[in-house]
């Protein structure tokens, strides 16, 4: 275990998803999707083909989902907050916001393995029979380095490594 | 202090991956899903390739002498059904997995599982297509268009094949959302349109086409199914349909697919062109434009195919100009590949080879299809030889020699090592020949009034008809040399030095190191890396 250090300036870390397509270019592009594909099915059903309608009601429908499944990413973010005696994690997402401190002197980082290659690892930092769930909009191997680094940062339980000597 | 990590966050380079069949079956890394797209387009393509060979051995000399003539149907149809939809769709497709995201500074796909869904149901698809081989009535044998009244009349392989289309159309509809949300939401920082590769812009406008034309093969084979089992009669006159309909709606998805399989080629031979006559290519602006407004002509040339089935006259001028309004944007592309040529620093490995093949073959194509336009002329070449030469010149060499050109450009970057160029040349030059020897003769004997789907013939055919045949054998055989020629690179070809596998090329791909490590990009690329691909 090593010696507190003096009060230092906090390590901040945020993690956020990229996302390269805005809110609105995603409105006009799924619209313009809409409207194309339904005129064309709307001409084929009225000259008497209108299974052709279901079907683009269909995909339409996955277009949206798989849409709005890849902007959710755009409102979330986590922001770790390391100090001396603190590691605190903040969350964010479109509707709330929520804050977890854990005492960094007995927190620990764990990073659990799927039970199925179906599904993905999962990160979180406990400690006292709290835990708080990190990046899971990450891939698995940007997951595993943010481990590692959370690692080095926290330290295991019973052990506050140096923020100041902290890898760059 | 503040450190900011984006989804790209910053580890060490831990090239972990899982192993054994695990690693295929549950995959949700983008390459690879895309070495098994391009893996199963391969086996497809020999498929393919073999009832193509028993084709042109059939017709090598008048008579029947190697299978009857319902087999020989089934050969045909089955030989369209499975080059289009399982051996050149797929890798495309398989292309798109491994390319896209690399080259707009992605770390995978945007919905991974849903990837590798989209693959899955692929072998599912055509394990039900070929065994239709083994159900009383053999395969289908109406043709790859799957026209009614005679589609309707297959045995009991009539609902696998119908089945087996839905299956396909899932998952292209899968695999092309998969694309477009790719590049629409993962491009990395600085990746704006105008700066995407020609390759991930011609993919972005080929999944458009996709989403908007798949619905409406879903919706013809659906009908097709109903008038079969339900007693709905939505092709059948006696009830009150029509079959000429059934064409309408299969032309008006059959013509933009044709595009969905050559519009990617158009991308990776402006991804190639540039990189071998070291100079930017010209008019990357115009290239986009010129795409988009062929994807949209594409929408509005369908009755082409069907000139002859009696359309009123003011429709058959429409569609006659409107078809030949599509030679303008290819003819700007045409320009422009041969604008990025003139007076650069040209050298001739195989992905240059090829991609000059593709630029005069499919060229001549066009020329074809130009003649086809014209509504007089057609009725003259409407199912004639003329007309397999003729789409045997575009797709042949438009989509399968894109996709060698793409795989000898890209295959040292995915595997870091460098292929035997000099069994690669002669692949190209057994490969462009003997395509030639092939089909040349065919435009012939259309001309001279062959018919096609026939398995005897006059025997005034005979001759150009057992020319052809001998370019089949030896343009089929020398494809043996492409899979040898990847699995010798794999297995001991020399190791590539650096990033950069060919002195010209740019783009983020070429930033990476060879082999592309399992997980790219998980740093963002810089501005600069950005800018330098993009030096168009």
């Amino acid at each position: 275990m090593q010696a507190p250090q003096h009060t230092r300036q906090p390590v901040r870390i945020v993690i956020c998803p990229n996302c390269s397509l805005s809110l609105r270019g995603a409105a006009i592009f799924f619209g313009g999707l809409c409207l194309f594909c339904f005129t064309l099915a709307g001409l084929l059903a009225i000259k008497g083909m209108w299974p052709v309608l279901p079907f683009a009601g269909l995909e339409m429908l996955l277009v949206g989902w798989a849409l709005h499944a890849s902007l959710a990413r755009r409102f979330r973010s986590e922001i770790i907050t390391l100090t001396d005696s603190d590691v605190s994690v903040e969350s964010r997402d479109r509707a709330r916001s929520r804050l977890t401190v854990f005492q960094r002197h007995w927190a620990q980082v764990k990073l659990r393995r799927p039970a199925s290659r179906l599904h993905p690892s999962r990160l979180t930092i406990e400690s006292h029979g709290r835990q708080c769930e990190l990046g899971s909009f990450l891939t698995d191997e940007e997951r595993f380095g943010l481990a590692l680094r959370l690692q080095r940062l926290i330290g295991r339980v019973n052990e506050s490594p140096s923020l100041a000597l902290r890898p760059k | 202090m503040a450190e900011t990590t984006h989804a790209h966050a910053e580890h060490d380079d831990h090239d972990h991956k899982p192993h054994g069949w695990r690693r295929w079956v549950f995959a949700t890394n983008h390459k690879d899903i895309g070495t098994m797209y391009l893996v199963f387009s391969c086996i497809m393509f020999f498929t393919g390739g073999l009832f193509a060979m028993t084709i042109r051995a059939e017709l090598f000399k008048p008579g029947l002498q190697i299978v009857d003539a319902g087999v020989f149907n089934s050969l045909t149809t089955m030989h369209g059904l499975v080059m289009i939809f399982g051996a050149i769709m797929p890798a495309w497709v398989g292309l798109a997995n491994w390319m896209i995201p690399i080259q707009i500074g992605a770390p995978d796909m945007a919905l991974p599982r849903l990837n590798n869904l989209s693959f899955w149901i692929l072998p599912f698809a055509f394990v039900l297509l070929l065994s239709s081989w083994l159900v009383p009535g053999s395969a289908p044998a109406g043709g790859w268009t799957m026209y009614p009244p005679l589609t309707l009349q297959l045995g009991a392989s009539f609902p696998m094949l119908i089945f087996a289309i839905h299956m396909m159309g899932i998952s292209s509809i899968l695999g092309a959302i998969n694309v477009v949300v790719t590049i629409m939401n993962l491009r990395a920082p600085g990746m704006t349109l105008m700066r995407m590769p020609l390759f991930v812009w011609t993919w972005l406008i080929t999944a458009f086409l996709l989403i908007a034309v798949m619905p409406v093969l879903a919706g013809a084979v659906t009908m097709m199914l109903t008038d079969h089992f339900f007693g709905t009669s939505f092709f059948n006159a006696a009830g009150g349909g029509d079959p000429v309909m059934f064409q309408h709606i299969f032309w008006f998805f059959g013509h933009p697919e044709v595009y969905i399989m050559i519009l990617p080629g158009f991308g990776v031979i402006s991804e190639i062109i540039p990189a071998f006559s070291r100079k930017p290519l010209f008019g990357y602006e115009a290239m986009v434009y010129a795409t988009a407004s062929i994807a949209f002509l594409s929408f509005i040339v369908w009755a082409h195919h069907m000139f002859t089935v009696g359309l009123p006259l003011s429709a058959l001028l429409f569609f006659m100009f409107a078809t030949m309004l599509i030679a303008v944007p290819t003819g700007v592309k045409v320009f422009n590949w041969t604008a990025t040529m003139w007076r650069g620093s040209l050298s001739f490995e195989p992905p240059m080879l090829f991609s000059l093949a593709f630029l005069f073959l499919f060229t001549i194509g066009g020329f074809s299809g130009l003649m086809l336009a014209l509504v007089p002329a057609d009725f003259q070449y409407q199912d004639t030889y003329f007309v397999v030469a003729h789409f045997h010149y575009v797709l042949v060499s438009g989509s399968a020699f894109a996709i060698m050109a793409a795989v000898y450009y890209w295959l040292p970057k995915w595997v870091g090592r460098m292929y035997d160029m000099r069994l690669a040349t002669w692949h190209f030059w057994l490969s462009a020949i003997f395509f030639n020897v092939l089909f040349f003769p065919q435009h012939f004997l259309g001309l001279a009034g062959m018919p096609r789907r026939i398995p005897d013939y006059a025997v005034q055919f005979a001759d150009w008809n057992m020319v052809s045949s001998i370019g089949g054998f030896v343009f089929g055989l020398s494809q043996l040399l492409f899979p040898y020629i990847i699995w010798k690179c794999v297995r001991s070809g020399k190791r590539v030095e650096g990033t950069r596998a060919w002195e010209g090329a740019r783009g983020l791909e070429w930033e990476l190191p060879s082999p592309a490590p399992y997980h790219s990009w998980t740093t963002p690329p810089t501005e600069a890396m950005i800018a330098r691909g993009a030096e168009h």
